[in-house]
């Protein structure tokens, strides 16, 4: 039984040290995102939540990025749900801030009701194709950023580099895997939780099954106007380097589900 | 009489109830456990958010299997409860299991978001969330 150091000068060491408690993993870069208790009260009292009601959805949005420590349980819903109502005069201008702490208590929930089946479908797709339809594995070039679909290859390469993704482009990834790529949803969560920070088993996961379809009533999915509407100016949003993004809902809709006329 | 708390990936926290439950006498624990790490299939910079948190916390993170470090700890400290937080994670419940052959274990829930009935429809976030909306949107008295 070995005490491990807790001390560090710098935070160069401290990563040091990781990579040598972790020999298991070949990747020994560390994120700009910090842990600690003391950077999340600080990101505690950067929250802005009327403008995160206002914003969020756009790439560079006023989010909180208390995720990672929410998810490690450094923040309780509670006392983040306390904290913002502080900021505000009517409870209604937060409503939506409010309801997305909401949904990580609801998959929550779930996921305490049935721990040992978070991997599972937990309903059939709605895509107008079975689950034995969709691939298993991750794709080589998805895992490492070079789909050839601009925007998607810079989200991916965003998550690679820092285990963080706004929500909206985890989105638009997962539903780029399952619906353009017809590969299942747990090989893209899977994948998720592995680089995440704040990956969480119910959050990802369900998430990836509202997009699927397996978890909602309908696919999510999305095109590259939704991508302009919410991107920054450094997101590429080019056609021609996004072209398999680049049609209307109903064309997409037809394309990528094309049985989905004729299901029972 | 001491003790022991183990502290889990969930609840990274000196003030989550557990340490409430367990008393002022307290042993508090991580296990840096690579077993477990693996099964998780953490990347690296998860790995190193947990361990600068775990620095900032006054708990000893202890290189080793959890349920052995565990029980060896518990063994030598004189310690026969040991306190954990509440988790759904399966791996880690699979672990409270194993402990709870060998120790007394007392598992704490965390302050929740809302409370509300064990029985409410989940199908879908509208139905939850319709429950859950009144008291959701008030501040708690914690």
């Amino acid at each position: 039984m070995i005490e491990l150091e807790k001390i560090f000068t710098n935070r160069k060491l401290l990563v040091k040290h990781v990579s040598e408690i972790s020999p298991w993993l070949q990747d020994s870069n560390a994120s700009s995102i910090t842990g600690g208790i003391s950077q999340a009260e600080r990101q505690l009292q950067d929250i802005d939540p009327i403008e995160y009601c206002r914003t969020r959805n756009f790439l560079n949005g006023k989010v909180t990025k208390l995720s990672p420590y929410i998810r490690h349980g450094m923040l309780t819903l509670d006392r983040v749900r306390n904290e913002a109502l502080s900021l505000c005069k009517d409870p209604q201008q937060i409503e939506k801030f409010i309801q997305e702490l909401a949904w990580r208590d609801y998959w929550q929930r779930i996921y305490q009701r049935h721990p040992t089946h978070i991997w599972d479908d937990i309903e059939s797709y709605k895509t107008g194709f079975q689950a034995d339809e969709y691939e298993d594995e991750l794709s080589a070039d998805i895992a490492t950023a070079n789909t050839g679909v601009a925007c998607i290859d810079q989200f991916i390469e965003t998550l690679l580099r820092t285990g963080y993704m706004h929500n909206h482009t985890r989105m638009y990834v997962a539903a780029y895997i399952v619906h353009w790529r017809r590969i299942k949803w747990q090989a893209g969560a899977k994948w998720f939780l592995h680089h995440l920070i704040d990956g969480d088993p119910a959050s990802n996961n369900f998430s990836w099954q509202w997009v699927a379809s397996t978890f909602s009533n309908k696919p999510y999915i999305f095109n590259l106007d939704n991508v302009r509407k919410y991107a920054h100016a450094e997101i590429n949003t080019n056609s021609s380097e996004n072209a398999v993004l680049d049609a209307s809902y109903e064309i997409l809709t037809l394309n990528l589900f094309p049985n989905k006329g004729t299901e029972q | 009489m001491t003790a022991l708390v183990w502290l889990h990936e969930d609840a990274l926290r000196h003030d989550h109830p557990v340490y409430t439950a367990a008393g002022e006498d307290v042993i508090s624990c991580f296990f840096w456990d690579e077993d477990y790490l693996q099964k998780m299939d953490y990347g690296f910079k998860r790995l190193v958010f947990i361990y600068e948190t775990l620095c900032e916390l006054p708990v000893t993170i202890i290189h080793d299997s959890t349920v052995e470090g565990l029980i060896r700890l518990a063994e030598n400290q004189s310690c026969e409860t040991i306190y954990i937080p509440a988790t759904p994670n399966p791996l880690l419940q699979e672990i409270i299991v194993e402990l709870e052959h060998r120790l007394l274990v007392v598992i704490v829930e965390d302050t929740p978001f809302v409370s509300l009935t064990k029985d409410l429809d989940m199908k879908r976030f509208f139905r939850y969330w319709n429950k859950a909306k009144k008291l959701a949107m008030q501040p708690s008295d914690s």
